[in-house]
C-alpha cells in the first residue's frame, strides 16, 4: 500500500488511528504489528510469509546471541550465521537473477541454468537492514534484547517506515517501543510533517517526474539538462517526501524517527552531500560495514579500499543492476578524490563554484541512477553534451515546467523552513495550519485526477 | 494555552477530514455512471481469496475508491486549476485559449500510423475499383492558434495534412480544407473538439465543390440556438468554471429519415432532440456515434458512403440534403467487410472523412477491407 493512495488515506489510516487510540495501551504494539502486516500484505500477500520469517529469524538470533554473550562465548559465530541468513534472504529475493546473469557471462557453461524468477518483495532492503542492525547491536551490547516477539515484530514491520525508510536502528527506538507516550503536540506536528511529505510527493515530485518523462521525448541540450534537473528534483522530493510522511506518521503513534534528509542539494561537496542524503542508509553502512572493515584506522590504502567496497555495496543496495553498481563506484571515486586533494582545492573556490560542482556531479550521478540500460545511458550522456537543434516542443514544455521547478528548487533549500521557524507568532501558526489544509486538499485533488479519465468515444 | 489550541485545531481538522471522507465513502450512495466522463465507474470489487493472494483485489479496491472519491468533480477541478496556475498548461492535453475556448493540444505526427492508414485507403480503393476521396479536418486548436497562450506547442495541421495528401496514391483524391478553415475559430465549438454546424456546412460545401455538386444554399435552413453546451474538451479539461458554449442547429424542410446500424427504428429528421438534455449535446446530430448510420432523403440524388469519425455526425446532416442515401460507417465499431457492402449497395462516391488528430491516432482504418 502506498501512502499516496485513497486506500491508505481514507480507509487504512482513519481505521488504524481509531483502533490504536481506542485499545488499551498493552494492545497498542500488537495492533500496530497487525495493521502493519495488513499494510504490507495489501499488494503482495505471499511476501507476508517472508516478512514473518524475517521477524522470527532475527528474533531468535537476537535471543541466541544475547544468551551467548551473557555466557561470554561463541556469539561471534552465531552473529555471522545470523547476518548470513539475512543476506541470503536479501540475496535470493533481490539479487538472484542479477547474480546468475553476471556469473553466466563470466562462465559461459552456466547459461543453461535459469535464474529463479522472483519478484522483488517491496521494502525488503529496508527491513532486512533494520533486522541486521538489531542482531549486530545485540552482539555489540549497543542495544537491549527484545524478548517479546510481538514487540520485535512491531519494530521490523512498523508500517510508517516499512517500504521506503528511514532505516531505523533498533537502538534508536528500543525505548520508544516499550514505553512511549503519545501526546497531542507530537500528533499535531506529525500531521503537519505528514502533509509536508505528502505534498512533496504529490505536488512536487510527481509533476517533476512528468517533466522528466515529457522532456525525454524532446531534443536539444536545454531539454536534456532541464529534464535531468527535473529528475534531480523528483528523486529528492519523492524520497524525502516519503521519509517525512514516515516520520509524521511515526509521531502520530508516539515514535520519533531520525531525520533522513537535510537539504542535500545545498551541499558544497560530494562528501557533504552524502552527509545530508539518505542519512539513515549512510549511517548504516558506516556503522556496520565501513568501521568494521577498519574505516580510516588502517592506513590510507586500506581506507580507500574500504570506501570502494562500501560504495559498491551502497550502489547495489539501490537495485540489482549494473548501473547502480556504477553509480556507487562513481561516488566512491568522487569521495576518494575529495579525500585525497579535491576538498582542499574546493576550499579555495568561491561558494557558487562549489555549489555548481556538487550539483553537476550529483545530476550526472542521477543519470547513472535512472538508466538501467547502459545503452540508453550512453545515448542520454551524449544528449547532455552534443548540441543538436531543439525540437519545437521543447521550449513550450520547458516554459511550462519552469515555474514549478523554481518553486521546487526553492523548497529544496532550508529557507522556507527557517522563515517559518523564525517568525513563529500565533498568527503565523494559523496561517501554517491553513496552508497545510490547502495543501492536503490539493494533494487529494491530484490523487483524484489520476483516475479521472474522460472517455471521448463512448457509445451508449 | 495557545499552543494547545493550535494543536487541537490541526489534529481535529486532519482527523475530521479523514473521518468525513471515510464516512462519505461508506454512507453516500454511489454512482454507477459518470456523465462528464461518459464511462461506467468501477464496481465494488468482489472478494475472493485468489484475487487477494495475487494482489488484484487490493488494486481493484484502490481503483474503486479512486473512481468514487466523495467530491470527485470538486477535487478534479481543483487540480486542473492548480496545474494551470502553476504554469503547466503546455504539458496538458487540453489548452485553455482566450475567451473560454478549450482546444485539444496539437496532434503528434506518427509516420507509421499515417503510412498504415494511407495504405488501407489505397488498398480499399483498389479492391472496390472506385476512386476514394480523402478529406481531413484540421483541429479547432489550429484554427484558434492565435488565441492559444504562448509558448505552446505549435499546431502544424496545415503541413501535416499536406504531407499526408502528398502520400496519397493516384486513386485517392484529396479535399483540402486548410485554406478555407485557416483562422476560422468561429467554425468550431469552444467547449468541444468538433466543428460546429457552421463548420460542418462549410465542410459540406467544400465537398460538393470537389465532387461537382451544387450545395444546398444556406437560406434553406432555419437556424436555432441552444445554450448550455459543455462538450468533450470541457469535461477533459476539468476547468469547471468555463462558460458553456451554445449549439446552432440548422433545420431544413427536407423529409430526412435516419436508421442506426444497431436498430431498425426509423427516425424522422437528422436531430435527436432528447440529446439536448445531456451535458454533451453534440450527440443531437444523428444520435452520436454508431457503427452504421443510414440517412435517406427522397428529394436527393445518388448514394454516398462516408467512412468517418464523429466530425461527420454534423456534416452528415448536410450531406443528406444532397444525396438520396448517405451511409456513414464508423470503423471503430464496424468490423465487417466493407467492400462487400460496397458491391451490394453500389455507391456513387466514397469519402473518407476524418479529423486530422483521429487520422494520426486511429488504428481502426485497418478494418477497411
Amino acid at each position: 500500500m502506498l501512502f499516496s493512495s485513497n486506500v491508505f488515506l481514507f480507509a487504512f489510516l482513519p481505521t488504524v488511528l481509531a483502533v490504536y487510540y481506542l485499545v488499551p495501551r498493552v494492545l497498542r504494539n500488537p495492533v500496530l504489528l497487525l495493521v502493519s502486516l495488513v499494510f504490507y500484505g495489501w499488494g503482495e500477500p505471499v511476501y507476508l510469509l517472508l516478512m514473518l520469517a524475517a521477524i522470527l529469524l532475527n528474533y531468535g538470533f537476537g535471543l541466541w546471541i544475547w544468551a551467548l554473550r551473557r555466557k561470554g562465548k561463541g556469539a561471534k559465530a552465531v552473529l555471522a550465521a545470523g547476518v548470513a541468513a539475512n543476506l541470503l534472504l536479501l540475496g535470493y529475493f533481490k539479487y538472484a537473477s542479477f547474480l546468475m546473469s553476471a556469473i553466466s557471462t563470466v562462465i559461459p557453461g552456466l547459461q543453461r541454468i535459469s535464474a529463479p524468477q522472483v519478484e522483488l518483495p517491496i521494502g525488503i532492503s529496508f527491513y532486512i537492514f533494520q533486522s541486521m542492525s538489531y542482531i549486530i547491536d545485540i552482539y555489540r551490547d549497543d542495544a537491549p534484547v527484545q524478548k517479546n516477539p510481538l514487540t520485535f515484530g512491531t519494530y521490523v514491520a512498523l508500517f510508517p517506515q516499512l517500504i521506503a525508510g528511514p532505516i531505523v536502528r533498533y537502538r534508536d527506538v528500543a525505548q520508544q517501543l516499550s514505553s512511549r507516550r503519545e501526546n497531542l503536540n507530537d500528533f499535531s506536528s506529525g500531521v503537519l510533517l505528514f502533509i509536508v511529505g505528502l505534498s512533496k510527493k504529490v505536488l512536487l515530485a510527481n509533476p517533476m517526474g512528468e517533466a522528466w518523462l515529457q522532456l525525454q521525448c524532446e531534443t536539444g541540450l536545454a531539454a536534456a539538462w532541464i529534464g535531468l534537473a527535473a529528475y534531480t528534483l523528483q528523486i529528492y522530493f519523492d524520497f524525502s517526501g516519503y521519509s517525512d510522511m514516515a516520520r509524521g506518521l511515526g509521531r502520530m503513534f508516539g515514535f520519533e524517527f531520525l531525520e533522513n534528509f537535510r537539504y542535500p542539494y545545498i551541499s558544497v561537496s560530494v562528501t557533504e552531500f552524502w552527509r545530508r542524503w539518505h542519512i539513515s542508509l549512510s549511517t548504516w553502512f558506516r556503522e556496520y560495514v565501513y568501521i568494521p572493515l577498519g574505516g580510516n584506522r588502517r592506513g590510507k590504502g586500506r581506507q580507500l579500499l574500504n570506501l570502494l567496497i562500501v560504495w559498491f555495496l551502497t550502489g547495489l543496495w539501490h537495485g540489482a543492476s549494473w548501473n547502480f553498481a556504477l553509480w556507487g563506484l562513481y561516488y566512491a571515486v568522487l569521495l576518494i578524490l575529495e579525500k585525497l586533494f579535491l576538498l582542499r582545492v574546493l576550499e579555495k573556490l568561491p561558494k557558487p563554484a562549489k555549489h555548481l560542482y556538487t550539483l553537476l556531479v550529483v545530476m550526472i550521478g542521477w543519470a547513472l541512477f535512472y538508466f538501467e540500460d547502459l545503452g540508453a545511458l550512453g545515448e542520454f550522456m551524449g544528449r547532455l553534451w552534443i548540441p543538436v537543434p531543439a525540437s519545437s516542443g521543447s521550449l513550450p514544455l520547458i516554459a511550462s515546467f519552469l515555474p514549478l521547478m523554481a518553486v521546487a528548487a526553492f523548497a529544496a533549500t532550508p529557507i522556507p523552513a527557517s522563515l517559518a521557524v523564525k517568525r513563529d507568532t500565533p498568527a503565523l501558526r494559523f496561517v501554517k495550519a491553513a496552508a497545510a489544509a490547502c495543501a492536503l486538499l490539493l494533494c487529494v485533488g491530484a490523487l483524484a485526477s489520476q483516475s479521472y479519465n474522460p472517455f471521448i468515444y463512448f457509445r451508449f | 494555552m495557545k499552543e494547545r489550541l493550535f494543536d487541537r485545531i490541526v489534529v481535529g481538522l486532519f482527523c475530521g477530514f479523514l473521518a468525513v471522507m471515510c464516512a462519505c465513502y461508506l454512507f453516500l450512495p454511489t454512482e454507477d455512471f459518470s456523465a462528464l466522463e461518459k464511462r461506467y465507474l468501477e464496481d465494488p470489487p468482489e472478494f475472493s481469496w485468489k484475487t487477494l493472494a495475487s494482489g488484484e483485489w487490493g488494486e481493484a479496491v484502490e481503483q474503486y475508491l479512486a473512481d468514487h472519491i466523495p467530491g470527485r468533480n470538486f477535487f478534479v477541478g481543483l487540480n486542473a486549476y492548480f496545474v494551470r496556475m502553476t504554469g503547466r498548461q503546455a504539458s496538458m492535453d487540453i489548452y485553455a485559449a482566450k475567451d473560454g475556448r478549450l482546444v485539444e493540444a496539437p496532434a503528434v505526427w506518427d509516420q507509421d500510423r499515417v503510412e498504415k492508414n494511407m495504405d488501407a485507403i489505397l488498398q480499399f480503393s483498389e479492391k472496390t475499383g472506385q476512386d476514394v476521396y480523402l478529406m481531413l479536418i484540421p483541429s479547432a486548436g489550429w484554427a484558434a492558434a492565435e488565441d492559444v497562450f504562448k509558448p505552446a506547442k505549435a499546431y502544424n495541421d496545415q503541413e501535416m495534412i499536406r504531407w499526408i495528401y502528398e502520400m496519397a496514391g493516384s486513386t485517392v483524391q484529396t479535399v483540402d480544407l486548410t485554406e478555407l478553415f485557416h483562422g476560422r475559430k468561429e467554425w468550431y465549438f469552444k467547449t468541444d473538439h468538433h466543428w460546429n454546424s457552421r463548420g460542418a456546412y462549410e465542410g459540406y460545401c467544400a465537398w460538393c465543390l470537389a465532387s461537382g455538386r451544387e450545395p444546398v444554399p444556406e437560406e434553406t435552413f432555419r437556424i436555432g440556438q441552444y445554450g448550455d453546451f459543455f462538450g468533450s474538451t470541457y469535461s477533459r479539461s476539468a476547468l469547471w468554471l468555463t462558460k458553456p458554449d451554445s449549439l446552432e442547429l440548422w433545420v431544413s424542410a427536407s423529409n430526412l429519415t435516419v436508421v442506426n446500424g444497431e436498430s431498425d427504428e426509423i427516425h424522422t429528421g437528422p436531430y435527436y432532440w432528447n440529446r439536448l438534455e445531456e451535458t454533451d449535446k453534440y450527440t443531437v446530430n444523428l444520435d452520436g456515434n454508431h457503427s452504421v448510420v443510414r440517412v435517406t432523403n427522397p428529394a436527393g440524388s445518388g448514394k454516398l458512403l462516408v467512412i468517418r469519425d464523429s466530425f461527420a455526425n454534423s456534416m452528415g446532416v448536410f450531406l443528406a440534403e444532397s444525396y438520396e442515401t448517405v451511409l456513414l460507417v464508423d470503423l471503430r465499431y464496424y468490423k465487417a467487410e466493407l467492400s462487400a457492402l460496397c458491391r451490394e449497395e453500389g455507391f456513387d462516391k466514397i469519402l473518407v472523412c476524418y479529423s486530422l488528430s483521429n487520422f494520426l491516432t486511429d488504428a481502426n482504418l485497418v478494418w477497411l477491407r
